[in-house]
């Protein structure tokens, strides 16, 4: 396959070869950069051009046209506009830039001439001349390109043909020669392996991170064993694993066998209030069990709370992946309106086929999954166990979700990325398989990630001021998602991430003779570039596009309180002796149950240990509890109309945020799926240049009004006047129209709610991080430079590192 | 004195009480909590159960829910008890059955259960009552059970003793005489209704200063009073806009051939192209296609009256079969051989009674209980988003027609006063900036709606006991509805908020103001109804600030053209399922935009302080030493 692979590479070289070195050769000489002012990446070559070129520009772009020169590399189709600022010749290479898409995320190659539209494959010839170029890709965009009547035909047809032949249809093989046409230059190895970290997440890959999450947390008892260091445990398991103190490494070692995959129960996040979550596999019942394990396995799930353990199983309400990948699949035929087929779904029939797809309904299933486990940890003092088949599909959505309702720093963007670290990236989730990146493997994909986002949509669009990220960012990863660039995709495992990384250095050794079994012929020979992690955004989102990730939220609240110390006394005051676990019940369908089986070695009859340890240990699970239980169900479902007014968000950040979840309230994520709807473009109106957002008036107004302030004493202000920053704005702007929420962005600002009521305006600016307070800045003019030094000083603390 | 108490019950208390000062931002979470019940938007309302029946009136229950140990309502002028019932039970779909007391007065039922905490408060101003049944007593403990069917999508179910007087009328039997004050041989409270606001309501709109506004009269049109007496039609107002060209004479003979007497006039002119909307019902044609040379030579006029264009549009409202059939009732279409240069549309938009049963069975759908997973094919097969959708299309086509092909349209349906109105609103609303202010959406709703005649008397049924009359249908409403998808693709393009429209739906049931009484402007003049009632728009103007969307931007001279695919229409959760507390949003956006706006007037009004300061100061200081007057800035920066 590699062989195959790198050949096709090679052919695709040399056929473009001469052509390459006419249209590039000044560009080479430019440090990379070509005649027309596309910025190559090194060893990037143009294979085509064409000028005059006009692209459509989507909603969230500001709609209308923008002309500029479009380009063909092997790694992407580039589009210049214009008036684009002269690119810095010494600034990092970009990836993409924002007007550009990667050719590996093209689906389809559409040209439409005078009264045809035609799909053009890489064996098809052109019989007519395009007058438009539309390019479907695998994220839902649809981006459009118009020729102009001045573009030579010449260049037209070459360059759809170019794209046409190097758009990479989907093939095995082909990612590999996608990705070294990206990254493998020399240069670019160089560059990668240079860049940094961001240090202001936790990607929970060394021991120091998830202590370092541990203690964010609040969460004692726990303790971080490398048990798994080597892999040896489990294949699938992160290096690292959070397990409870009292588990000596050696007794841990034991427990493995016990359940799927090695999959043991893990901590993952403690609720303030004092519930710790895990996650597991399911139990290989056919193991025999040895009295010492049983307490082990119980120690393990119980954690350090002895009283309570609840199980949620997550089969049974939720999607399998095979639904997934199926209900997407009629999403993006319903929503991608095709122009090549003209097959469009009737509008009278939309809401039945858009009820059809099931996509919404996965989305209302998994929100109310997390938000009974969020109700449930609500409680306090509990072990809620996540429980799937093989832990790495529905459980990596259930926990992440719950900790994005119940946790604010999971609702910032450096949050979040940490989130979807710990509990996707490391934890296993198979993004190299679901993604199904070189389409080897379609019986295993299924977009679980993409299903996540969607849930964090609807959690974000009805709870808009209560997210630091944006839905821009979501997008961002919705789209990233389809880019085979980035190691945090493009591996099943840390095992397999790390195996991939380990390539890249020169002196690799197996430690301790081990192979991979699962690969024996991969060595470290195979050139493959290194693949840089999704959260690195400068590689492919300009600083505009990135302070659009980001909104002004009212600080989340102070420091998490030293909540261990008080929540510790009580447990101890209350705990049983380690011997005898608690209760354990099953939450199935809403309704709490104790079947005897839950835990295969609790009453199984077969077994003669089990029932002497039945006899010893086992206590009834008390009845009482259960209903103490469905109580805190309870109050996730308003069916029962709560008593009292709902509890002030204020007074209690981790109040997690109940997503409302009857028919009416689950909305299809417009930004996302209806990006490429070819009947949006009435928008357009009343936005234009010469009409502003409001927001971006009143900033302007306030500006006027200092200028004047500034007339009337120039000699002290003219320094202090801040400059406008129309770039900031644009965002801004675009939303004006996003007709489906009404302006999301700003109301952020407008209330601090935690703020001191001193200096008024600060406390939301200085919660920002800094390029958030930098777009809103001269709103409030003189304050800047003040503040700016004060978000400064902030941020880390912000970032919750 | 009297008359700002009274205002501060309505509903500017809060307001007034809320200095937009920096201090009250920073602790909005908090005092948005607090303030939520009197706020009235759904945005706002914190208080789970009775956060929708807040909305249904002015906020004298705001004061009732804040001293909730104080028993009566506060009642509104010349507001009487009648009737007075404890240990009745309401049966919430939503939170289960209540008992509480019953309160009716000539405007409302008040019901109150204390036993919970926040106790539980519904207020229903009668005229949203469109039918009461006594539901069998079969109960074997003896109860008697009333249905209360609504007619702003929702059904209320109540429960009492049987009585053991049987001389004594249930308090039901009360609550039905003045819920249908019209059919009983009573007045409707509006008639009673005396409150006093600062701005007075009737005098927002006038014909002639809204032609004016237009630029009428103008070389090719001319105000006639031709119907001053309602002589010529007793269906339009007394000032009409018609081509100059056309006497008065010949008016009248084209009056005979339009149903109804309802000739075409001009709704809208474009400024610049001097392209018209004008309005009017279907030609008499008939069986026998009846042709009317002075009508023919009036739509000349009207096309004549528009230099750029040599064709006229008409646009018919209804499906093309539907016309055809009315040609059995002496109606019809306009012929193209009579009238040559006119291109005849057929739009496709459905009568009333489609319209009727379509809002029933989205009523049926979303209250009390929704079917999650079969939500969107149950909202499909009513239909009433396509409907939406066609209505707004064709006004989409309408504004199309008038703005980019500068051509003028008539618009008319069987009677030109349903489909006719929602149409030629619509377009004007996107074509005319102005309409889409606060004062002109008043003033649009003044004129295509109330003074040509959209019969509000028939459609609501104010008053009236007559559930099943076959006149009553939404139309109304569902031209709000497209109004508030306009709203929602255009988010800054209109100067008045979600609450607006809402408050004009609930004040058309309530009967409380004047405004949507009678069927037309004749029938109000007989009533002496801007005489012996209060504006709708008196209660809404005097708070603007409630109103007004914190967003808008004036796009005056923007077209708007929506998109009317049913991919981007939405049902209107905050209108039909509002009562449903589990659909209450989650975040008060609102409030929080509101805050902004007062921020920036807050800073505004600093720096303007400010810069008189240093005008003032430098002025003064400037004759010492010039232009040093640097300590000026300094309060700017610690105050922001």
């Amino acid at each position: 396959m590699l062989a195959g692979s790198k050949s096709t590479f090679k052919v695709r070289q040399m056929e473009t070869d001469i052509k390459e070195r006419l249209l590039s050769q000044s560009g080479m000489n430019a440090r990379g950069r070509d005649v027309f002012e596309l910025r190559c990446l090194p060893g990037e070559c143009v294979l085509q051009r064409a000028v005059m070129v006009r692209k459509k520009l989507t909603a969230s772009e500001g709609r209308g046209w923008l002309s500029g020169t479009l380009f063909c590399t092997h790694f992407r189709v580039a589009f210049v506009p214009q008036d684009a600022p002269k690119a810095d010749d010494n600034a990092d290479p970009i990836l993409l830039g924002d007007h550009d898409v990667a050719l590996a995320s093209i689906e389809k190659v559409v040209v439409v001439g005078p009264n045809r539209t035609k799909l053009v494959t890489p064996n098809s010839s052109l019989k007519f001349t395009p007058e438009e170029l539309v390019l479907y890709c695998r994220d839902l965009r649809v981006v459009c390109f118009l020729f102009d009547r001045l573009t030579p035909d010449a260049q037209v047809i070459e360059i759809t043909h170019a794209i046409a032949k190097t758009y990479q249809p989907l093939k095995p093989g082909s990612v590999l020669s996608f990705q070294n046409a990206a990254l493998g230059s020399v240069e670019m190895k160089q560059f990668l392996s240079n860049r940094r970290r961001d240090a202001h997440m936790n990607w929970h890959e060394s021991a120091a991170d998830w202590q370092r999450e541990l203690e964010r947390c609040g969460a004692t008892g726990w303790r971080v064993s490398s048990v798994n260091d080597r892999f040896e445990m489990s294949t699938s398991l992160p290096r690292f694993i959070v397990v409870p103190q009292k588990v000596l490494d050696t007794e841990l070692k034991k427990s493995f066998a016990h359940f799927n995959d090695g999959r043991i129960p893990r901590w993952c996040w403690r609720h303030p209030r004092g519930s710790d979550l895990l996650r597991m596999a399911s139990f290989q019942n056919n193991i025999y069990h040895e009295k010492d394990d049983i307490r082990n396995l119980e120690l393990i799930l119980f954690g350090c709370h002895s009283s309570l353990c609840v199980v949620v199983e997550l089969g049974e309400e939720l999607p399998s992946t095979a639904d997934i990948q199926l209900a997407h699949g009629r999403l993006r035929a319903l929503c991608l309106g095709d122009i090549s087929t003209s097959v469009t779904v009737p509008d009278d029939k939309w809401l039945s086929t858009l009820e059809g797809t099931h996509w919404l309904d996965y989305t209302r299933w998994c929100l109310k999954k997390a938000s009974e486990v969020a109700c449930l940890l609500r409680g306090g003092h509990m072990t809620v166990a996540l429980q799937e088949a093989e832990d790495r599909d529905l459980s990596c959505v259930v926990s992440s979700l719950v900790q994005v309702m119940c946790d604010p720093h999971c609702r910032t963007r450096r949050g979040f990325q940490s989130l979807v670290q710990k509990e996707w990236v490391t934890a296993g989730h198979r993004f190299y398989s679901r993604g199904n990146y070189h389409r080897d493997n379609d019986k295993e994909e299924a977009p679980v990630f993409l299903l996540f986002l969607d849930c964090v949509w609807q959690l974000w669009s009805r709870y808009p001021s209560r997210f630091q990220l944006s839905d821009d960012f979501l997008l961002a990863l919705h789209d990233s998602a389809h880019l085979p660039l980035f190691s945090s995709f493009l591996a099943n495992s840390q095992r397999e991430r790390s195996r991939g990384s380990q390539n890249l250095g020169q002196c690799y050794t197996p430690v301790n003779g081990w192979r991979d079994p699962l690969h024996p012929d991969s060595g470290p020979e195979p050139p493959d570039p290194p693949l840089p992690p999704v959260w690195d955004w400068s590689l492919r989102y300009s600083e505009r596009r990135q302070a659009g990730f980001t909104q002004p939220v009212p600080p989340a609240s102070a420091p998490r309180p030293t909540l261990n110390g008080n929540l510790n006394a009580d447990l101890e005051a209350g705990k049983p002796s380690d011997a005898s676990p608690g209760s354990v019940f099953l939450l199935s369908r809403g309704v709490f149950s104790c079947p005897a089986n839950l835990l295969p070695w609790r009453g199984g009859v077969g077994s003669g240990i089990s029932g002497v340890y039945r006899k010893s240990h086992r206590r009834a699970p008390s009845s009482e509890s259960v209903p103490g239980l469905e109580r805190l169900l309870r109050a996730r479902s308003l069916t029962e109309a709560p008593s009292g007014p709902p509890p002030d968000p204020v007074q209690d950040p981790y109040e997690p945020l109940l997503p409302l979840l009857m028919g009416p309230c689950v909305g299809l994520w417009k930004e996302c799926y209806h990006r490429g709807a070819l009947h949006a473009q009435a928008f357009s109106h009343p936005l234009s240049a010469n009409h502003r957002h409001p927001v971006e008036l009143l900033g302007r107004e306030v500006q006027r009004l200092q200028e004047r302030l500034a007339r009337a004493c120039p000699a002290s202000s003219s320094a202090e006047t801040p400059r406008p920053r129309p770039a900031g704005f644009a965002d801004l702007n675009h939303n004006a129209n996003n007709g489906t929420f009404l302006f999301p962005r700003h109301h952020g600002s407008a209330s601090p709610p935690k703020a001191p009521p001193a200096p008024s305006a600060a406390p939301a600016l200085a919660a920002a991080p800094k390029e958030n307070a930098n777009k809103h800045t001269f709103l409030f003019g003189h304050a800047t430079d003040a503040r700016l030094g004060r978000a400064n000083s902030k941020v880390p603390k912000s970032n919750g590192s | 004195m009297e008359k700002t108490g009274s205002i501060d019950s309505l509903g500017s208390k809060q307001s007034s009480s809320r200095h937009p000062s920096v201090d009250s931002l920073s602790s909005s979470e908090r005092s948005t909590q607090v303030k939520a019940p009197s706020c009235m938007l759904s945005e706002t309302t914190t208080s789970a159960e009775f956060s929708p029946e807040i909305r249904v009136k002015p906020k004298t229950q705001a004061k009732v829910l804040r001293d909730s140990d104080k028993e009566e309502t506060q009642l509104l002028p010349n507001e009487v008890v009648q009737d007075m019932a404890q240990d009745v039970t309401y049966f919430c779909p939503f939170t289960g059955a209540l008992r509480g007391i019953v309160t009716v007065s000539n405007y409302r039922l008040f019901f109150k259960c204390m036993d919970r905490e926040p106790s539980f408060v519904l207020d229903l101003p009668l005229g949203v009552v469109s039918r009461v049944e006594k539901i069998g007593s079969a109960s074997s403990r003896g109860d008697v059970s009333y249905g209360l069917v609504c007619k702003d999508m929702r059904n209320l179910r109540f429960a009492h003793k049987q009585m053991d007087d049987t001389l004594r009328k249930s308090i039901f039997e009360v609550l039905m005489k003045f819920a249908f004050p019209v059919s009983n041989g009573l007045q409707i409270f509006a008639f009673e209704y005396g409150q006093v606001f600062p701005e007075n309501g009737w005098k927002v709109y006038d014909a002639v200063s809204e032609y004016k506004r237009q630029g009428i009269p103008n070389e090719s049109w001319r105000i006639t009073k031709v119907n001053d007496h309602y002589e010529l039609c007793d269906t339009y107002p007394s000032t009409m806009a018609v081509p100059v060209h056309i006497p008065d004479e010949e008016l009248k003979r084209v009056a005979a051939f339009r149903a109804k007497g309802r000739i075409p006039v001009l709704s809208w002119i474009h400024p610049e192209s001097q392209a018209t909307v004008t309005r009017c019902s279907q030609p008499m044609v008939g069986v026998n296609g009846k042709r009317s040379k002075e009508d023919e030579k009036y739509l000349q006029a009207i096309m004549d009256a528009n230099a750029q264009s040599h064709k006229l549009f008409i646009f018919d409202a209804r499906p093309i079969v539907n016309a055809a059939a009315n040609k059995m009732k002496g109606g019809g279409y306009e012929s193209e051989d009579a009238y040559q240069n006119a291109e005849l549309v057929f739009l496709d938009i459905h009568n009333i009674h489609v319209m009727r049963e379509s809002l029933r069975k989205l009523k049926d759908i979303v209250y009390p209980n929704i079917e999650d997973s079969h939500w969107l094919s149950n909202l499909e097969s009513t239909h009433w988003l396509e409907h939406i959708k066609l209505i707004l299309a064709g006004a989409l086509r309408i504004a199309d027609k008038v703005e980019s092909g500068k051509t003028s349209v008539v618009v008319h349906c069987s009677d030109g006063w349903d489909r006719t109105a929602q149409l030629t609103s619509l377009a004007v609303l996107m074509l005319d900036g102005y309409y889409r202010t606060i004062r002109g959406f008043q003033v649009l709703l003044e004129k295509e709606w109330l003074s040509f005649g959209h019969r509000f008397q028939l459609r609501i049924g104010h008053g009236d006991k007559n559930h099943t009359d076959a006149d009553r249908s939404p139309v109304f409403i569902q031209f709000v509805d497209c109004v508030w998808q306009l709203t929602r693709q255009f988010p800054a393009a209109f100067e008045f908020n979600e609450y607006f429209l809402v408050t004009i739906l609930d004040h058309l049931y309530s009967c409380l103001f004047g405004t949507f009484l009678c069927n037309s402007e004749q029938q109000r003049l007989k009533e002496e109804i801007p005489k012996r009632t209060v504006s709708l728009w008196s209660y809404i103007n005097s708070q603007l600030e409630e109103f007004t969307n914190p967003l808008y931007v004036n796009f005056s001279n923007h077209v708007l053209f929506p998109v009317v695919s049913l991919r981007h229409l939405e049902l209107w959760v905050g209108y039909y399922i509002r009562w449903n507390p589990r659909m209450r949003p989650q975040e008060p956006v609102h409030q929080r935009h509101k805050e902004l706006l007062a921020k920036r007037a807050e800073l505004q009004k600093r720096v303007d302080e400010l810069q008189r300061e240093v005008t003032n100061r430098s002025a003064s200081s400037s004759s010492e030493r010039a232009g040093s007057p640097t300590r000026s800035i300094t309060p700017v920066q610690t105050f922001v």
